[in-house]
């Protein structure tokens, strides 16, 4: 989204320039200022409610700190979190509530037809409302102090790298660096331009464009056939990848360039060999949230029931990841079948164990190279119910990949054929990494090598990138 | 309890539960040390102990112990 | 220093990646103006070359529906299709002025399609006009409406070929020419549609778009000033419906500025006739033709019979 615009390019540099202008100890105000300057631009009506959200978490943790009382504590929690939580559900669920409603109304004939509100979710506020949970209960386990600084607390909520799609950071790794900001170090700006240099590639190059065919094929499903619709199914996860990774990869580098590290939200997730090993693999940031505030307590509640009370866990804790993404029920089958794939994976844990020690399988070449297709298989299947526009279409999906077959739908040659170059690139570099750490370009020691390495993927942008949403493909044949 | 004896109780419990008869414990042991251990079995080895030792943890515990040195001394404060 | 070492060294990228964007931006202009078919090579003859009697502008709809041939057979008049996929009345408007600073054509027809709803779509098409910002005055204001940051991102020199390269690289091929051979800028389109006709009952009014509006009034404006004659067309779409707002709209402008307005949307002939359509929105060739030889038939009696007179006192005073 803004990462990519135009805008940003001149906004970010000029940012830069006055940060580290500025003396040391007021620099996290002109974080702060530089923030709410960004989001109230994108609409400036919501920066109220995060200044709401901001002023009560400031408020109940610091009650917290201050109180010894066990039960007033728990309180305090309690209240903070259902009041972050009710503008999330409000404006992210709102939609969906109300047309159950309505339907309900409609089946008793109650409905009386009234002109319709749309409202437009608030920019982040998956986001921001996360981070400022985690940092209410981590404030109630005495995992750190209330901050006392109101302005601190501010900006880590409306921190703007973080904001709009994450990754989901922690008070405990960003408080302690928002108050001891760091000067000017060079290795830092370095790496956070890299990082930012391959996030615009993945998502420019690769992600937007892949997206353009991937669209092209579901938003038209009953021209396509089985053929058409399974490469797209395939490409789909990738397209999620190159996306949110690279918009991740833009956030953290944005951080790093001001001094600032933020948690890793990627960790090249198609080479696992399980479900469970891609779930610390792939937005790593959502699933360690996930895992420390609901999936603990969840499973620390039902340990009494053994293996079966971390399959209960494990379901619920991935079908609010579902809904976290979307207020669909798409969204809820989803999380559902993340659930089923890593609880049948704890079930089978030990019995898997054995069998790979008995036959030594850990090293061997194909059963590393059958986990990574199962893996992939298994991910891509379930990310067709996060694509799809609604259950039939998913259903429509899988009957046709099953039933029809034909030849492959090409549309654009551009777009098809960047798509599958760019998505190369993007693999090899992965593979490269994993597998082959000697071979740097970015990293080489070789200036020369790594200033052409900088400048080809400029140029490659450049070429390539998509840069104003991108041409439609005429998909009506 | 002393320290000693618990500790050697508490090797047995991980050596059965991560199924790894060699399994050695030290104060500064983790999770990324140890094979199969992870967020899904660590419940399990959770609840091992507390049967083992019938104690109680608290959920406030868990994300106190960050290695098996501080598993072992949140074992021994329940005595 | 830090900021020294930081700086020089993006001083050294931005150097190598000018001179690398210079080369290849160059190489793209050269071999996009050295086309020899499709896209690229058509929009540049309507801006450039052509100097046709008649001329129709429109999208996808305008490239696919009209036929030179057809006209210029019966007409005894030249006829050149600029029209072009995925592209709106301000491309088409754009075209136009290109068009109208060389000469001033006999006949202007604009095949109009599209919603006067607020969305993206008239800026559609605007990425096309990039190429000849640099040798193109007159279209800049075009190129301007599409976002204020333009002309900083014409700095570069492969920016206004971007995502280009591989139809620069077919529209170069002898193949691709010998393929797609030019029929004065109409494409033809082969396959029947299939399903049957689909009835919109539903008439929703939208709140319309006065940028919109506006644009289709200067593209008017534009031929009348220059003294030629427009004719704003609805070619046939496959569809059943009462009543659409943009036609209205269209209807509404045209008999506000005098400029007739010929609407195919009822026409019974092409609505029974699904094999005359690709899809939806977009007749094929058997379809063009008999579409085509409509219009040359009521071209020829409604507008040059009067006309026609007039013509030869002129040419017989010069």
């Amino acid at each position: 989204m803004v990462f990519t615009s135009f805008n940003f390019l001149i906004f970010f540099p000029l940012l830069v320039a006055v940060y580290y202008i500025a003396p040391i100890k007021s620099r996290w105000l002109v974080l702060l200022l530089f923030s709410y300057f960004f989001y109230i631009n994108i609409k400036p009506v919501f920066s109220l409610l995060l200044g709401g959200v901001t002023l009560s978490t400031y408020v109940f943790t610091r009650l917290i700190d201050n109180t010894t009382n066990e039960s007033g504590k728990k309180a305090y929690l309690i209240i903070n979190i259902i009041l972050i939580l009710l503008p999330l559900f409000f404006f992210k669920y709102f939609g969906q509530i109300n047309n159950s409603i309505i339907s309900l109304l409609e089946s008793v004939h109650l409905r009386w037809p009234l002109p319709e509100i749309k409202l437009i979710l608030p920019i982040g506020i998956s986001f921001y409302t996360f981070m400022a949970i985690g940092y209410t209960i981590d404030v109630y386990r005495e995992e750190i102090e209330a901050e006392k600084n109101l302005g601190i607390v501010a900006l880590f909520i409306s921190f703007f790298p973080l904001i709009l799609s994450g990754p989901i950071e922690r008070a405990k790794n960003m408080l302690p660096q928002f108050n001891l900001l760091k000067k000017l170090d060079y290795e830092m700006v370095v790496q956070g331009l890299k990082w930012m240099l391959w996030g615009y590639f993945m998502k420019l190059v690769v992600a937007d464009r892949i997206g353009i065919y991937v669209e092209a094929i579901y938003d038209n499903l009953q021209f396509h056939n089985g053929t058409s619709i399974l490469f797209a199914s395939i490409l789909y996860p990738f397209q999620v990848y190159s996306d949110l990774g690279g918009y991740s990869l833009l956030a953290i580098g944005t951080a790093k360039v001001l001094g600032i590290n933020v948690i890793q939200n990627f960790n090249r997730p198609f080479f696992s060999t399980t479900m469970s090993e891609f779930w610390r693999r792939w937005h790593i940031s959502l699933i360690s949230w996930l895992t420390d505030y609901v999936y603990t307590p969840l499973s620390f509640t039902f340990r009494k029931y053994g293996v079966w009370g971390i399959v209960i866990a494990l379901l619920i804790t991935f079908m609010i990841s579902g809904i976290w993404h979307g207020a669909a029920l798409t969204f809820v089958v989803w999380g559902f079948m993340q659930g089923i794939f890593l609880s049948i994976e704890a079930l089978l844990k030990n019995r898997r164990t054995v069998f790979e020690k008995k036959y030594n399988l850990n090293n061997k070449i194909f059963y590393i190279s059958f986990g990574i297709l199962l893996t992939f298989i298994l991910f891509a299947s379930s990310q067709i119910f996060g694509r799809a526009n609604n259950l039939n279409d998913a259903f429509l999906v899988y009957r046709k990949i099953f039933t029809t077959s034909g030849p492959l739908f090409i549309g654009n040659p551009s777009v098809f054929i960047f798509s599958l170059l760019s998505l190369s690139l993007l693999l090899a570099k992965d593979f490269t990494d994993e597998f082959i750490p000697g071979f740097l370009l970015f990293d080489s020691k070789n200036k020369i090598i790594r200033v052409i390495a900088y400048s080809s993927i400029i140029i490659l942008i450049l070429l390539i990138g998509v840069f104003d949403g991108g041409q439609f493909i005429y998909f009506k044949f | 309890m002393e320290r000693t004896e618990l500790v050697t109780k508490l090797t047995a419990v991980f050596r059965k539960v991560f199924n790894n008869d060699s399994l050695v414990l030290t104060d500064e042991l983790t999770a990324n040390d140890v094979d199969n251990w992870d967020s899904l079995s660590h419940m399990l080895l959770i609840t091992e102990i507390e049967n083992t030792f019938s104690i109680k943890f608290k959920l406030k515990d868990l994300n106190k112990m960050r290695k098996v040195g501080d598993m072992i001394d949140i074992i021994m404060s329940k005595f | 220093m830090v900021i020294k070492k930081i700086i020089f060294n993006i001083l050294i990228i931005l150097v190598v990646v000018m001179t690398l964007d210079f080369l290849f931006g160059r190489v793209l202009r050269h071999y996009y103006f050295k086309e020899t078919s499709g896209f690229h090579y058509r929009t540049t003859y309507s801006m450039e070359t052509t100097d046709a009697d008649i001329l129709i502008f429109g999208s996808s709809r305008a490239n696919h529906h009209y036929i030179p041939e057809l006209f210029e057979d019966s007409l005894k008049m030249t006829f050149y299709n600029t029209g072009r996929d995925g592209n709106g009345i301000l491309f088409q408007t754009a075209v136009l002025k290109s068009a109208l600073k060389r000469y001033s054509p006999k006949l202007i027809i604009i095949d109009y399609y599209g919603e006067f709803i607020k969305n993206d779509e008239a800026f559609e098409g605007l990425q096309s006009l990039l190429p000849y910002y640099r040798t193109h005055e007159e279209i800049r204001e075009f190129i301007t409406l599409k976002s204020s940051n333009e002309r900083i991102k014409l700095l570069s020199e492969i920016y206004p070929f971007n995502s280009q390269i591989l139809s620069i690289a077919i529209g170069n091929m002898e193949r691709n020419k010998q393929r797609y051979d030019d029929k004065k800028g109409y494409v033809p389109l082969f396959t029947i549609w299939p399903s049957p006709i689909e009835i919109i009952s539903k008439y929703e009014e939208y709140p319309v778009d006065t940028v919109k509006v506006e644009a289709l009034r200067s593209f008017l404006d534009l031929a009348k000033r220059a003294k030629v004659r427009v004719l704003v067309i609805y070619s046939p779409i496959f569809e059943k419906f009462e009543k659409k707002q943009e036609i209205e709209i269209c209807r509404d402008i045209c008999s506000h500025e005098d400029i007739p307005f010929w609407d195919y949307s009822k026409d019974t002939l092409f609505l029974n006739h699904n094999n005359l359509f690709r899809d939806v929105q977009h007749l094929n060739d058997n379809g063009a033709k008999i579409f085509s030889n409509l219009l040359v038939s009521r071209i020829k009696h409604d507008l040059f019979r009067s006309t026609v007179n007039k013509v030869s006192e002129s040419t017989s005073s010069k």
